[in-house]
């Protein structure tokens, strides 16, 4: 059985220090700015009127009452539902009540819904622009350097991706240039940015983007939606809820637990 | 039908059940990152390396419940190893860390592999 030598590479030590640690330094401190441009540039939930907080807070009350009926006893829970659908197919709650029945705005024209767009624009902004220049900063001075040896076997694939720049045939896909440890630093910081910025950072976009493409949560209040459309829809679900009560038979509940 | 009636009476509160799987992940991701120095400074390569991870992965599984889990789970009744009564889904408990914890474990294995043995 033949065994394949293992290539040694004579490396300058010096290339611990100034090609790995700046990378890893930068891309921690990247991480660290990105997370608290991100809470700076938040901006602060915009204030409603008090129609709108209205229509709001009425919805969501119906949707409580639906969540909840199992707390209340059957005499207030039908006392709520009914006031709460009459309430609802008269379009009590509604903002305008006359521009019931006509199609919902373009959200487009709505200026509201423009900063929220403004908003997803800047969360994105300051995701790629430090990407590209921290790519194009390590393309610019560091390419063609093999830097490190993955503790791993990998297939012959990987070379094109790991020795970016590095045009040698017959080197062994396990030694790496300096853009592969970029890469590693992506996928791998999100542990150290735990450790320093707690735990719901936004340091690190790779889970950012994991969230994005997560279920969407449905926009419940959001523009384009016809409020008088939601409030029917609440109110034929509240119209069949079959009601029991968390109390119903708790005293044969209770009985069977004290008996010995 | 029965089963929802028995949630609503003792409900499971979300906050409470989102924060403990949040510190254990915690837990995860810091002990993989040290893991993968401990693994880059003992020189290991290729399979002994990813093998060190599982059983120290899994070796954190079994320490939390020990040490947390176990004791106020087992007092109120529940069997050994069950973790229900902190944590949903039982295989999420055992294993999920191996995913969580990968990717710290490979970038602090390469970097301390190559500082030390290169």
């Amino acid at each position: 059985m033949a065994q394949v030598p293992v290539q040694t590479i004579h490396r300058d030590p010096q290339l611990f220090y100034w090609i790995l640690f700046p990378i890893t330094i930068v891309m921690v401190l990247t991480g660290i700015l990105r997370h608290y441009a991100t809470v700076l540039m938040a901006s602060a939930p915009k204030k409603l009127d008090q129609k709108t907080m209205r229509e709001q807070r009425g919805l969501v009350h119906g949707i409580n009452v639906r969540g909840n009926f199992h707390t209340l006893s059957k005499r207030s829970f039908n006392a709520r539902r009914d006031a709460l659908i009459t309430a609802y197919e008269s379009g009590a709650y509604l903002k305008d009540p006359e521009n019931q029945g006509q199609p919902p705005p373009n959200p487009l024209s709505d200026p509201g819904s423009m900063e929220g767009m403004m908003g997803m624009m800047k969360n994105q902004m300051a995701m790629i622009i430090p990407n590209t220049l921290i790519m194009s900063w390590i393309n610019a001075f560091f390419s063609g350097y093999v830097i490190m040896k993955l503790p791993f076997p990998l297939t012959i694939k990987f070379k094109s991706m790991l020795q970016a720049g590095v045009a040698t045939k017959d080197m062994d896909p396990r030694w790496m240039s300096s853009i592969s440890w970029y890469f590693l630093c992506i996928f791998g910081l999100q542990s150290v940015f735990n450790f320093i910025l707690g735990n719901d950072n936004a340091a690190n976009q790779m889970a950012q983007q994991m969230g994005q493409m997560g279920p969407q949560t449905a926009q419940m209040f959001g523009p384009g939606v016809d409020p008088n459309k939601q409030f029917l829809a609440e109110a034929e679900n509240l119209a069949v809820i079959d009601h029991y009560s968390v109390l119903d038979n708790v005293e044969d509940r209770l009985l069977k637990s004290i008996r010995v | 039908m029965s089963s929802e009636i028995e949630l609503q009476i003792a409900p499971i509160v979300q906050e409470s059940l989102m924060h403990n799987s949040r510190t254990f992940q915690n837990l995860q991701s810091l002990t993989a990152s040290l893991f993968g120095v401990s693994a880059g400074i003992l020189g290991l390569e290729s399979y002994s390396g990813f093998l060190f991870y599982i059983i120290f992965s899994l070796l954190t599984s079994v320490l939390f419940y020990i040490i947390r889990v176990a004791p106020t789970s087992i007092s109120s009744g529940k069997k050994p190893l069950d973790t229900s009564r902190y944590f949903l889904g039982a295989v999420d408990f055992w294993t999920g860390g191996l995913m969580n914890g990968l990717a710290g474990f490979i970038l602090t294995w390469t970097l301390f592999y190559g500082l030390v043995s290169a």
